[in-house]
């Protein structure tokens, strides 16, 4: 209970040194889950668009479910050495498959009846998607985003052990700091996964179509 | 809990005498694993198999009682579902740390963590179950005279158990994954090879216990999948 | 065999029922609802009286309060004023769920249980009141019989899933009538099959019901539904307000008011030729004028001008024989009973029947 106490003080003796880290720890989650969005959303969208690779996406989400970050990161150690590259391209390999998954369900489960009528207006296949799919989809897209980014911030703590940087230097590294330091990285950590998290809902907020709000019930995404 | 920073060469274990693989460091070495799998490789995977599925069954008692007083009482299905959500979000590590003041770096410390990564999706799961269940099929049941308890147990949970097996799936599947990092709290499951190997990077080591967890993952996804073609056989009849 | 079965079957289910002897009647007495929160009631001083045995349409627009008349019944609605009593019994005096389970309950897309077997569906409610294994196995081949799902092994096992909608509707009425409730409340529970085959279940679902006499509510939205079914019709409009309660021929014949002609529609004339078979007239007219050309030998060939004629049955209504007989620009139908000449029918009589002919159902619905 002490430590938990004692976690306050450090946080105001050594705030540079916890900014520093939650700096860095934002730069190494954020990088890939940008590159990650960059090209997933755009696959995904197109793949659900033209309705194909469902094996594909269900395996790829299967997959990064049950691919232990921790291993991940082991394997890149050995393949790409130390370092913030090798936390990157962990962190990016775990933040593609929710958002490519995502992506793809959310385009692709757009009701059909909905998007023959678009074509029955004489809408081309590039204003269905524009028009009709991306506006419904987007909350579900958002989604995927949403999961990725938690998954991020949070696997960035265990990529400290690739040499990275980030709270999880703190977090891991009792015999500098303290139990006292150790507790108050992780809770560093916990609230800004949190925010992060929180973020996502209020854009999810902002981004549903006011007619399909209700769609948000997407929620915590897995 | 320091010096997980690595040395720059790696260091090849010393197991008595090596391959060229081992000394090479290569990808996998085959023989490398077969030789050490009896002594690196099957006690974690036990402990771990053990760890998931303590996590899962107290997990799933918990959520599962919690879903059904969210359902009969629905202002609570809020306030649950925000505290699980919460929960969930926290990063593992994070939490592991944060529970260690009270807990210490025990067995107990990695279940009530892992415990709250599988209370949200089974959650959701069961109460995403029930509401499910079409508004005529209760109305029937209702209009026949079965009681709260009787329509409960004859039609609501039967109907939710599709959506609850596919949580206990994802929960399960994630709690394998997770498990792996008990490995920084307890010398315990597949994390704990692989963090040994760390310091001095020998990849066979990592990609053999990565490989374990993932194939574990699929196994346990599988029996499940099988339960749930046992507990529902409707789902499979079509004209 | 298979008659022989859903007669046997039939009139053992009679046998067991109680609903012929003792008073099974449903009465609304001066029955309001209103919904917490609405102004407008829903249902508005409601009195009629369904006696036992017989089996009346709520009919209306929707916002009618059909169906909240009809939820009023087992309480899945609460009564704002008023009171309903089955038999003697006023419906407060049971717990809910105790006067549900005397009361058979049978909905729109059936409301299966999706998870259960046809067997298990139709042994729901005989297996909460704990009756044992062999008598819910046998009241269950029972009932398949009566909804003529034979052979009946053949259907036991199977799932909703595995069922068409008319099927399913079978085993929503089988499963109704399980526990041999004296009632039956029925919200629109052909609404959502195909005209084709709501024909035929409506059809066998008349036989079932004149086999079984239960007191049946039946909501519905479909006016000629409700002239097919009904002893007597309750027609309700928006408000909840009844317009009229009577029998067909007399709903159709005197409307109660300008929303009642309007609500029957255009067609209201044709409708009512709809309640009459062409036998019924031939046995009215043959009575009154007992001419010779009636009792004409059966197999005689027609005279020259009316070869050309078509041939209806004698089970068809006035309506369907005199579509026929437009279409074929005649001037009459000859009836027939399959190879039996019953006689023949002129247009005059098919449009204008003889008056005791419209009435006969009628009179015969209200069993006073």
């Amino acid at each position: 209970m002490d430590v938990v106490v004692g976690a306050f003080p450090f946080m105001v003796a050594n705030l540079s040194l916890l900014l520093e880290k939650a700096g860095e720890h934002l730069l190494i989650s954020l990088i890939p889950l940008l590159a990650a969005i960059l090209i997933g959303v755009p696959v995904g969208v197109w793949l659900g668009h033209i309705h194909r690779g469902e094996f594909l996406a269900v395996s790829i989400t299967n997959i990064g479910r049950a691919l232990p970050s921790l291993a991940l990161i082991a394997i890149l150690i050995g393949m790409v050495g130390i370092g913030m590259l090798n936390a990157m391209i962990a962190l990016f390999l775990l933040a593609f498959p929710p958002i490519l998954s995502y992506a793809f369900q959310a385009v692709n489960s757009v009701d059909a009846d909905l998007t023959r009528a678009a074509r029955g207006m004489g809408l081309g296949s590039f204003q269905v998607l524009m028009k009709v799919e991306l506006p419904l989809g987007l909350p579900m897209i958002i989604s995927g985003i949403r999961t990725a980014a938690v998954l991020t911030v949070s696997s960035a703590t265990i990529a400290t052990i690739a040499g990275s940087g980030g709270l999880g230097d703190v977090i891991l590294n009792q015999v500098a700091y303290g139990m006292e330091g150790v507790v108050a990285a992780a809770l560093w950590v916990a609230v800004l996964a949190i925010l992060i998290d929180q973020f996502f809902v209020l854009l999810l907020t902002l981004a549903s179509p006011a007619g399909v709000k209700h769609l948000r019930r997407a929620s915590v995404a897995v | 809990m320091s010096g997980f920073a690595p040395a720059g060469d790696p260091v090849i274990p010393d197991y008595g005498q090596a391959s060229n693989c081992v000394i090479d460091n290569g990808v996998f070495c085959t023989d490398w694993f077969a030789d050490q799998w009896s002594s690196v490789f099957w006690p974690p995977l036990v402990d771990h198999i053990y760890m998931v599925l303590i996590a899962v069954t107290i997990g799933f008692v918990v959520a599962f009682t919690a879903a059904l007083i969210a359902y009969r009482k629905r202002w609570l299905a809020g306030p649950i579902g925000i505290a699980a959500t919460f929960l969930y979000t926290l990063p593992p590590l994070a939490l592991f740390q944060l529970l260690v003041p009270f807990t210490g770096l025990t067995l107990l410390t990695v279940e009530i963590a892992l415990v709250c990564f599988t209370l949200v999706i089974i959650f959701q799961a069961v109460l995403a179950g029930l509401a499910a269940v079409p508004d005529d099929v209760k109305r029937a049941a209702v209009g026949m005279g079965l009681d709260t308890n009787q329509l409960m147990r004859r039609v609501e949970l039967p109907l939710a158990l599709p959506s609850i097996i596919s949580g206990l799936r994802i929960a399960t599947v994630l709690t394998v994954s997770v498990a792996t990092i008990a490995a920084f709290v307890v010398d315990s499951g597949l994390g704990s090879p692989i963090l040994k190997a760390v310091s001095s990077p020998f990849n066979t080591q990592f990609i053999a216990a990565g490989a374990l967890a993932v194939l574990l993952a699929f196994v346990l996804d599988g029996l499940l999948v099988l339960l749930g073609r046992i507990l529902t056989p409707w789902t499979r009849v079509r004209v | 065999m298979t008659d022989t079965a859903t007669a046997t079957s039939a009139t053992s289910a009679r046998t067991s029922s109680t609903s012929a002897e003792t008073n099974s009647s449903i009465v609304f007495d001066n029955v309001t609802k209103t919904y917490p929160g609405q102004s407008a009631k829903a249902l508005d001083s409601l009195s009629i009286e369904v006696k036992s045995g017989e089996l009346v349409c709520l009919v209306g627009p929707s916002g009618g309060g059909k169906t909240t008349a009809l939820q009023l019944v087992n309480r899945l609605v609460d009564l704002s004023r008023g009171e309903i009593r089955i038999g003697d019994t006023n419906i407060m005096d049971l717990s809910p769920i105790e006067l549900r389970r005397t009361i058979g309950y049978a909905i729109q897309q059936s409301g299966l249980f999706p998870h259960c077997t046809v067997a298990e569906n139709i042994a729901t409610v005989p297996s909460i009141l704990k009756w044992d294994r062999k008598r819910i196995e046998e009241r269950t081949k029972q009932l398949l019989e009566l909804v003529g799902l034979t052979p009946v092994d053949a259907w036991l096992k199977r799932y909703p899933g595995q069922l068409s909608g008319g099927q399913q509707q079978r085993v929503g009425i089988a499963r109704a009538l399980a526990a041999d409730p004296p009632v039956m409340l029925m919200d629109e529970p052909f609404g959502a099959l195909d005209p084709i085959t709501r024909m035929a279940v409506q059809d066998e679902f008349l036989e079932i019901h004149r086999a079984v006499g239960k007191t049946t509510l039946f909501v519905t939205h479909d006016i000629d539904e409700a002239i097919k079914m009904a002893d007597r019709i309750a027609i309700l409009k928006p408000g909840g307000l009844l317009a009229q309660y009577d029998t067909p021929a007399e709903v159709l014949a005197n409307p109660a008011d300008d929303f009642v002609a309007e609500f029957l529609g255009a067609e209201r004339g044709l409708k009512r030729l709809a309640l009459t078979t062409v036998a019924e007239v031939l046995g009215r007219s043959r009575a009154r004028a007992d001419d010779a050309e009636s009792r004409r030998a059966p197999m005689s060939s027609p005279p020259e001008d009316r070869v050309d004629w078509p041939v209806v049955a004698g089970t068809m209504t006035l309506r369907e024989a005199l579509s026929l007989v437009s279409a074929a620009h005649s001037h009459g139908a000859r009836v027939m009973d399959g190879d039996r000449h019953l006689g023949d029918v002129t247009l005059h009589e098919l449009v204008c029947p003889p008056a005791t002919a419209v009435d006969a159902r009628g009179t015969a619905g209200v069993r006073s």
